[in-house]
């Protein structure tokens, strides 16, 4: 018996056991969906400790670049976008930004901070924005 | 008339199948979609690796296929994969008369036609597997079938279509004989095929399939509840091999392909890899000896898809090698005079198939082109940037669709569809299509759970 009938033979694959348990439709596609981000997020998670233990500007630049990158796969993978720009300036509207900031008066102009991520339209994450300081602008 | 209409994508790295109520086109409702679970090993049970692996004894048949070539690649052995390029040669007749090299079967017994019958056999009872399982389709009725094809084919398509039937129809005799041992992990015997092949294929039958056009599917999809809109429509496809825009439009009850709009590059998604491996390797200025440069380009070939997607969706890319990252942009992948060349191409090829739809829809009084983008490059932004050219033009304006369509964010899906959409596209395409669409018909097959006159299986 050769080492590709061993596998075969010893590997009962979860997808198989569903199958005869009779998965669904909207199950099957959720696993689908998941087995490519997962992939990137388990990458994302190394990324984070090398980030996180790194020594050194530059070698904490590449692993957070390396993050974000595994990160933003593992989103593509699930479906999700990014909305907005960062640092991009906008008229605040409370039911589309989430404000980053304690501020006495409703500002009017806002920046962008954090992009926000949404998925078919369903937003999930809004902008997380914060007040333009007038006094940094050019 | 059918229940059912089940569509098979034979593609080049995995097949894929999807069923729709017959009908499903007018009267739209995105849960009635059923794409099959094809595959019962792997996560992503939607995709059938198409591969046959000829062993000492036996033939396996898709993932196990691949497993055991891997086990014995040292030995000079080999899966058959990409029997679509195969399907696509222009003398079709003899690539299927020809001998399988040795490689793929060290014991000289096979052509190429058998083992893509042997494959067929098992794609079709991995269908039959998968509409069992479905507790919607399990409860019966009538299947019309049909499979996609590429409509740029060198050769005559109709021909290349009875060729094709005709393989279904072999590799459903075969079935039929072997039954329930086809879908065994462990394969099926040289002894059970040198049997039952010689007979199955003497007694086919041309399997009753329509075959419906890639581009045509891909705007099926697209243009459902466009009814009065979506006439006219331009695709762009960027696969692998190849970058094929086809123009298409519906006249009444049929949908034809404007001939003199088709346009092939032989750049794609392959051409698109060695680009960017290619800029890594001229920036990797460390890599000096062949054996680091080497090693390098089998990293960077190793990681492609994720490299490639990072660049075109984020705008640039970070690996690592030796300890060493290295960041690509796509800026720097501009800055290649081939690339460039590739884009000006793909411009122009655009710009002609775009003026060809427009010319036909204006003629016949229509107000829009729909544009669409398929294949593996769909969403890439410089093909994503190419369907949204001369959008402001006059009349017939054009109208650039989502790569993924907005239902298939429905909420029956729970967000579960869209992320895999790309993959299943076709299938889903070439089941919601109307007959009125497809380039090649036939009649209707006995339901798929009908065994009467079908001789009982043999396990």
């Amino acid at each position: 018996m050769s080492a590709g009938d061993k596998k075969s033979k010893s590997k009962k694959s979860a997808a198989r056991k569903r199958a005869a348990q009779g998965v669904s439709l909207t199950d099957a596609l959720a696993e689908a969906a998941w087995s490519e981000a997962d992939a990137a997020l388990a990458q994302a998670l190394a990324d984070f400790d090398e980030a996180d233990t790194a020594d050194g500007k530059a070698a904490r630049k590449d692993a957070m670049a390396r993050l974000g990158q595994a990160l933003s796969r593992a989103g593509r993978k699930r479906g999700l976008a990014r909305v907005g720009e960062l640092d991009e300036e906008v008229d605040f509207d409370a039911e589309a930004y989430d404000l980053n900031a304690a501020v006495a008066k409703t500002p009017k102009t806002v920046r962008i901070q954090a992009r926000g991520v949404t998925r078919g339209g369903e937003m999930l994450a809004k902008p997380r924005v914060a007040p333009v300081d007038r006094n940094k602008r050019s | 008339m059918s229940d059912w209409t089940l569509c098979i994508d034979f593609g080049t790295a995995y097949s894929k199948a999807a069923v729709a109520p017959t009908g499903a086109w007018s009267r739209f409702d995105p849960a009635s979609v059923r794409p099959l679970m094809l595959s019962a090993d792997g996560q992503n049970t939607f995709l059938l690796d198409s591969a046959v692996f000829v062993d000492e004894d036996r033939v396996l048949f898709g993932r196990a296929a691949l497993n055991e070539a891997d086990a014995q690649a040292d030995n000079k052995r080999a899966a058959l994969r990409s029997f679509k390029t195969l399907l696509s040669v222009s003398d079709l007749d003899r690539a299927l008369n020809t001998n399988a090299p040795a490689t793929i079967d060290p014991h000289r017994v096979f052509q190429m036609r058998d083992l893509i019958v042997l494959y067929l056999a098992y794609l079709l009872a991995s269908i039959e597997r998968a509409i069992t399982a479905d507790p919607i389709l399990a409860q019966g009725g009538r299947f019309s079938r049909r499979y996609a094809a590429p409509a740029w084919r060198s050769g005559d398509s109709a021909g290349m279509h009875d060729v094709i039937v005709r393989l279904f129809g072999e590799a459903e005799a075969f079935r039929t004989a072997v039954g329930k041992r086809l879908l065994s992990p462990d394969g099926l015997s040289l002894r059970a095929i040198s049997e039952a092949l010689p007979k199955a294929m003497e007694r086919a039958e041309a399997l009753e399939m329509g075959l419906i056009f890639e581009a045509t599917a891909a705007a099926a999809y697209t243009s459902v509840g466009l009814e009065g809109s979506g006439s006219h429509m331009i695709v762009v496809d960027m696969g692998a091999g190849t970058t094929d825009i086809a123009a298409l439009a519906r006249l009444g009850p049929r949908t034809i392909e404007l001939p003199e709009a088709r346009v092939t590059l032989k750049q794609a998604g392959d051409f698109i890899d060695r680009v960017i491996a290619n800029r890594v390797l001229e920036s990797a200025k460390w890599a000096k000896r062949q054996d680091e440069r080497t090693e390098l380009w089998s990293v960077l070939m190793r990681q492609m898809g994720d490299i490639k997607e990072a660049v075109m969706a984020d705008g640039r890319a970070t690996l690592r090698n030796q300890g060493r990252s290295i960041t690509l942009s796509f800026r720097d992948m501009e800055k290649d005079e081939d690339f460039r060349e590739f884009e000006k191409s793909l411009r122009q090829a655009y710009d002609h198939a775009l003026a060809v739809v427009r010319d036909d829809a204006r003629a016949r009084g229509r107000s829009d082109v729909q544009a669409i983008a398929v294949g593996g490059g769909a969403s890439t932004p410089f093909i994503q940037a190419l369907i949204r050219r001369k959008m402001e033009s006059t009349r017939p304006r054009v109208i650039p669709r989502p790569a993924t369509p907005d239902w298939a964010h429905a909420r029956e899906f729970r967000g579960n569809l869209a992320p895999v959409f790309a993959q299943l596209a076709i299938a889903i395409g070439g089941a919601l299509a109307p007959d009125s669409m497809l380039a090649a018909r036939s009649g209707i097959s006995p339901p798929a759970n009908d065994r009467s006159g079908i001789p009982v299986e043999r396990d």
